[in-house]
């Protein structure tokens, strides 16, 4: 099979769900922002384009119809290139990534891209009509299981304590506080965001403003205060050890955002004088039981590496993994069954660090079906600032499965 | 010009000032509620409008906070609050027909106040005093005529919203106009119960009110009972609220106390129980301790109540020889109390307590001669101060009542042997035949008047009809038995009332509502379903009787369930149905089938004091009077699709799954209960005056009954929406298992149970599966657990 590269990815800000800076833009507007930004980074002209694949984890309302389309029409592309909207939860945008790619590989196409948007603020989690199967519900109910209580179930079955996860919490927004003051998300492409304002007459005004920063990230975090939150899916439980562990603070925030990335073959590399950055190397998904669905990359990482010839050894030594932190005791119990728990492997400020380099989800946010597209985006830019040869990306999906994909430096 | 109230102006935010600006905008009238900006301003600070509002916004901010609620519906009742500072805003005064002045205790700036109110009030508005013991006179030295003319004492007591009473006090100069018009206003757009007073110091409620405390200090430094047993006797079995006289004199403030009784030994000195208002020993050390009761929680008042080193609660009483708390014991049963719990009225626990014990034989005596012997000093009637004291202090029954309960001649004796003198005024009542203070006499009720030595109607307001006057003609009675009567009210209404124990709903009342609607079918124009419950709150009806089918369950006997519930079914839509219009009139507690059966009423008018919900979920039951069937048809007879139904079926699921009882009648209409077509009333006592002008409109109107439609439901994909759900909630600790099995049976219910979204369910139907799942729950264990729990200890047992 052929090689596909990776040769630009941007992403937008994430924000916070309903206060944050993106509540009230479209989601169209996102995606259109970071299609504009990746074009216009690798100077490949729009014509070039033939495929669009775009993840999203509720498309419907304003996500609905075929956002993948519909986005692209409104970046500017023209009608020749075709989207599509692609699901599966957690990883849609990295499916998304991944589908092009393999369309690259396969030979049928020269230049696609993919990516993924989610507005959380606009498009509810559970979607506006969720419908559960009355008789499946019934016998099993565990595909529709609240993914708060499935993190809960990762806590109280593989023993992570809400100290652990707090701390994890913790240096999620170290790393990221530090990474923003130096100004190391340069993949971030800013959005002209906008906003309705009540006017003094009662009335409202479409405001627009500029925004080009993870607005969740808490530059003043504190252990002490996280600590006292009260859990956020369950209480405590007599004689449940660790139950009512999972909280606002230890868990990925809901955010709005979108991400793109452009993938395109060799030959078209040369046709167009561009310089790829990565590699996609495999992709691969694991199964895994829908009310833990938390533990699915201690699957999906280990069957990615079995496919690849991979080894963690590599990673450890010339590599980096973005393992989404859906929620921490999923993160910190798949670290532990990978092997790579030790808390110099993530801490904040250690010189070992590989994994969350700059903060994961629980300071920069979780927009769902972007999170692929978004998390790909600052592991490559990451993998290129550091020099290191591999990227891992990995996360758990609601229903109960684990991505993973890795990713190879291009010289 | 017709004199109306389309703005109200109240000039001070405190406690009582707050409180009367929410109870204006509750009733619906604009109140622009006025403070003073900060005398602390910052030189910044001075043009910012924010930081001049902070007081009047503190104010609301307090009454937005307050528990009980001060407001009825705070999205509506705060629409029509203005928030101003009195240097801004003080023109804007102009624009008010009624100005509360609600200041200070302070006449110099009360009167500064009145001067500069003069200069920008609009003419003919109101002005009135919430003062509770500065003089008239001195208030308006130096005002207009037409100031004076307008002028006049207004005296809400604390809560505003709660305590019914408005004691009003006007000067000779006050015209008559104004007079009646506040007396209508205030009876019927705030609801409160009228009493005029005289400008006399602390009016009518405090003057008895603190009578009665002072005695009461004199009488345990006597030794006559200890400050517990005193607080156990004039608690319930004397008809009065739980806090008594010492939790009372702590809850108000001792410091209060100290400050009304000193004034009155200073001004009063010609009333013949001056002394009593020098206060004891042990009470001038409190107050040098600063004991001024709950507001001083680390020194305490009579009672000292908190939290010990070991977490747990403690509530201590004072020595009053040492001035220390010490322990005591709060369960302790005394015997004098114990007996009462024997005697079913409340007129014969008062006449024990006055027979068996010389504590409460001398300060009952004291009161009562005290009492008449203010007629005509602080008020003209007997009724003002019997209502003064029932409407201010919560009593069950006023100082006369109290007496007519004794026996009136009997007790005569045993007073004057107690050590007090009969007054002259009930001595020539007796000598001229009367026999009680009260007495009814076709329907009316009439009281002795002192003055003409003779009886005389009560003046009532026509707007308010008493089943208990009504009720003195046997006659009126039609039918009925221990638990409920239909009562002829007059001009072809009959209203039918229930009166068991908390009003609950038990067979005897279910197998009279076919014989009542049929009576009325034969003899009447229309039906009030409605009561004069007393009690705080009252109870309208708090559900149906337990213990009636827990005894059934106990013995298996489920089709004895079923069977009743169809025969609630079947009076409930005999109430629906019949030819004649039913309106329903609750007020206090509406609970389960207190609920269900205004549920199915062409109308309800609900006093504004209203709790009602659907609370058999607590009980581990489905609502099955029909209150699953009517809370959908309610909620989901809207223009909304299937697509948005599950929104719609949540909002019924949770009105019934967690039952919240409404704060308000105007809670109840948010929380669809009940109908645009549904009334509230602001005055208790209109309400079955109201009901019957409105069963007598729809008369008119040319009512026919509704047509029995189907109604759409959701189906199966609610139960899925549940399935998917209640898991959830039981893995996260939310809700208790057998609870979540109850609330699955609710979801079946009002979803419509196996059909397909949006088909169309008969009423029969609908209520079929109600009864269905409300036996299913009795054949559980845990409901017959709940319900045993919910029987007995009256609280939800949660497993």
């Amino acid at each position: 099979m052929r090689e596909a590269y990776i040769v630009e990815a941007t992403r937008t800000p994430g924000c916070k769900r309903a206060k944050g800076l993106l509540a009230q833009t479209r989601p169209e507007d996102l995606l259109v922002t970071t299609l504009k930004a990746t074009m216009e980074r690798s100077k490949v002209p729009y014509e070039a384009v033939e495929d669009i694949m775009m993840g999203c984890a509720f498309p419907e309302a304003e996500q609905g119809i075929n956002i993948g389309r519909i986005a692209a029409l409104m970046a500017g592309f023209p009608i020749t290139a075709c989207g599509a909207t692609v699901n599966r939860f957690c990883s849609s945008g990295l499916e998304a990534l991944a589908i092009s790619a393999f369309k690259i590989k396969a030979g049928m196409m020269e230049v696609a891209m993919g990516g993924g948007v989610e507005s959380m603020s606009i498009v509810p989690m559970g979607g506006n009509l969720p419908r559960p199967h009355p008789e499946w519900a019934k016998k099993d109910y565990t595909v529709y299981m609240s993914m708060g209580i499935t993190a809960e179930n990762v806590a109280r079955r593989y023993n992570v304590t809400r100290e652990e996860q707090d701390y994890f919490g913790y240096h999620s927004h170290l790393k990221a506080a530090d990474a923003q003051a130096k100004k190391l998300f340069t993949e971030i492409a800013p959005v002209d965001a906008y906003k309705f304002v009540k006017q003094a007459d009662g009335s409202f005004k479409k405001e627009t403003y500029k925004v080009d920063y993870d607005d969740g990230v808490m530059a003043d975090a504190n252990l002490e205060k996280m600590g006292k939150l009260r859990g956020a899916f369950s209480a405590p439980i007599p004689n449940v050890p660790n139950s009512g562990s999972v909280t606002a603070a230890n868990s990925s925030q809901t955010t709005d955002g979108a991400a793109t990335n452009l993938i395109m073959s060799k030959e078209a590399c040369e046709k167009y004088g561009v310089k790829p950055k990565v590699k996609l190397v495999g992709y691969v998904v694991a199964g895994c039981k829908p009310d833990e669905m938390g533990v699915g990359p201690k699957y999906a990482i280990p069957l990615l590496f079995k496919k690849t010839g991979m080894t963690m050894d590599k990673i450890i030594k010339d590599g980096l993994i973005e393992l989404n932190e859906a929620f921490a005791s999923q993160g910190i119990h798949c670290a532990r069954e990978l092997g790579i728990a030790d808390n110099k492997y993530w801490e904040f400020g250690s010189k070992d660090a590989f994994i969350n380099v700059t903060g994961g989800a629980i300071a920069l946010g979780h927009p769902l079906g972007c999170t692929g597209s978004k998390i790909f985006a600052t592991l490559v830019n990451n993998m290129q600032r550091l020099g290191k040869k591999y990227g891992v990306e990995s996360m758990c999906i609601g229903g109960g499965m684990g991505a993973a994909a890795l990713f190879e430096l291009c010289d | 010009m017709t004199r109306r109230i389309e703005k109200a102006c109240v000039i001070g935010s405190g406690i009582m000032g707050g409180g009367i600006a929410a109870l204006c905008a509750s009733a619906g009238v604009k109140t622009l509620l006025l403070d003073i900006a900060p005398f602390d301003l910052k030189d910044e600070e001075k043009n910012d409008r924010k930081a001049k509002q902070r007081i009047v916004q503190a104010g609301l901010d307090a009454q937005l906070k307050a528990k009980p609620a001060a407001f009825m519906d705070k999205k509506h009742d705060l629409s029509l609050i203005e928030l101003g500072n009195l240097t801004d805003d003080f023109d804007k005064i102009a624009e008010c027909d009624i100005i509360f002045e609600v200041v200070v205790e302070n006449l110099k700036i009360k009167q500064d106040l009145f001067a500069r109110l003069e200069k920008v009030r609009k003419p003919g508005s109101i002005i009135a005093s919430n003062t509770s013991g500065l003089p008239l006179e001195k208030m308006s030295e130096g005002r207009s005529d037409d100031f004076k003319k307008h002028f006049l004492i207004l005296h809400f007591f604390n809560p505003v919203r709660y305590m019914k009473i408005l004691e009003c006090i006007a000067m000779p100069e006050t015209s008559k106009e104004v007079c009646d018009f506040v007396s209508k206003w205030g009876e019927q757009t705030l609801g409160k119960g009228i009493v005029w007073g005289k400008d006399t110091p602390n009016f009518i409620g405090n003057r008895i009110g603190v009578e009665l405390i002072c005695e009461a200090f004199k009488l345990i430094e006597a030794g006559l009972a200890s400050i517990p047993e005193a607080d156990a006797m004039f608690a319930k079995p004397m008809g009065m609220p739980g806090t008594a006289i010492f939790g009372l004199a702590d809850f108000v403030g001792n410091d209060t106390i100290d400050h009304i009784a000193h004034n009155s030994y200073e001004l009063l000195t010609k009333d013949e129980y001056r002394d009593i208002y020098k206060t004891p020993s042990f009470f001038n050390t409190m107050m040098e301790k600063k004991m001024y009761g709950n507001k001083t929680k680390e020194a305490g008042g009579f009672y000292l109540s908190g939290r010990g080193a070991d977490g747990k609660k403690f509530k201590k009483v004072i020595d009053i020889k040492t001035c220390q708390h010490v322990d005591f014991d709060n369960k302790a049963t005394y015997p004098i109390v114990e007996a009462t719990k024997e005697l079913k009225s409340t007129a014969e626990k008062q006449k024990h307590l006055f027979k068996n014990n010389d504590f409460a034989k001398k300060l009952i005596s004291s009161m009562c001669v005290y009492s008449a012997n203010r007629i005509p000093e602080i008020a003209n009637t007997l009724v003002d101060i019997d209502n003064g004291m029932k409407w201010g202090y919560a009593w069950e029954c006023g100082p006369f009542e109290i007496w007519d309960n004794l026996g009136l001649k009997d007790s005569l004796a045993e007073i004057e042997k107690a050590g007090f003198t009969v007054p002259a005024n009930v001595k020539r009542m007796v000598e001229k035949g009367g026999t009680t203070f009260y007495k009814v006499e076709n329907g009316i009720k009439k009281f002795w008047d002192f003055a003409s030595d003779s009886y005389k109607n009560i003046p009532y307001s026509p707007n308010m009809v008493f089943l208990s006057n009504i009720k003195a003609d046997k006659a009126k009675t039609v039918l009925g038995n221990d638990a409920c009567s239909l009562v002829d009210i007059g001009d072809g209404v009959f209203c039918f009332e229930f009166h068991t124990k908390m009003n609950a709903l038990n067979n005897d009342v279910i197998n009279t509502v076919p014989k009542a609607v049929e009576f009325v079918r034969k003899n009447g124009a229309g039906l009030v379903i409605g009561n004069e419950a007393g009690g705080m709150p009252p109870a309208f009806s708090a559900g149906g009787d337990l213990k009636f089918m827990l005894g059934l369950a106990k013995k298996g006997d489920f089709k004895g369930i079923n069977d009743f519930i169809a025969d609630v079914h079947n009076g409930m839509k005999m109430i629906k149905y019949s030819p004649f219009p039913v309106v329903a009139a609750p007020f206090g507690l509406a609970l389960g089938g207190g609920c269900e059966v205004c549920l199915w009423s062409d109308k309800i008018v609900a006093h504004n004091e209203l709790y009602m919900a659907l609370v058999e979920v607590g009980a581990g039951l489905v609502p099955a009077g029909g209150g699953c069937y009517q809370m959908w048809r309610r909620i989901s007879e809207s223009n909304v699709t299937p697509t948005d139904w599950l929104t719609v079926f949540l909002a019924a699921f949770q009105t019934i799954a967690m039952p919240m009882p409404s704060m308000s009648a105007q809670e109840a209409r948010n929380k669809g209960f009940l109908r645009a077509q549904d009334r509230i009333v602001f005055n208790r006592d209109y309400l079955i005056g109201d009901a019957k002008k409105e069963v007598l409109r729809m008369v008119e109107d040319g009512y026919v009954p509704p047509a029995n439609l189907p109604v759409k439901v959701f189906g199966q994909d609610a139960m899925g929406a549940l399935d998917a759900n209640i898991p959830d909630m039981l893995a996260g600790y939310k809700i208790a298992p057998h609870i979540s099995t109850v609330v699955r049976r609710v979801g079946y219910v009002i979803s419509g149970g196996t059909a397909y979204k949006g088909e169309e369910i008969s009423e029969d139907a609908m209520l079929t599966l109600e009864r269905e799942m409300f036996v299913d729950c009795w054949k559980t264990e845990g409901s017959q657990k709940m319900a045993e729990h919910m029987a007995t200890k009256g609280k939800p047992l949660f497993i």
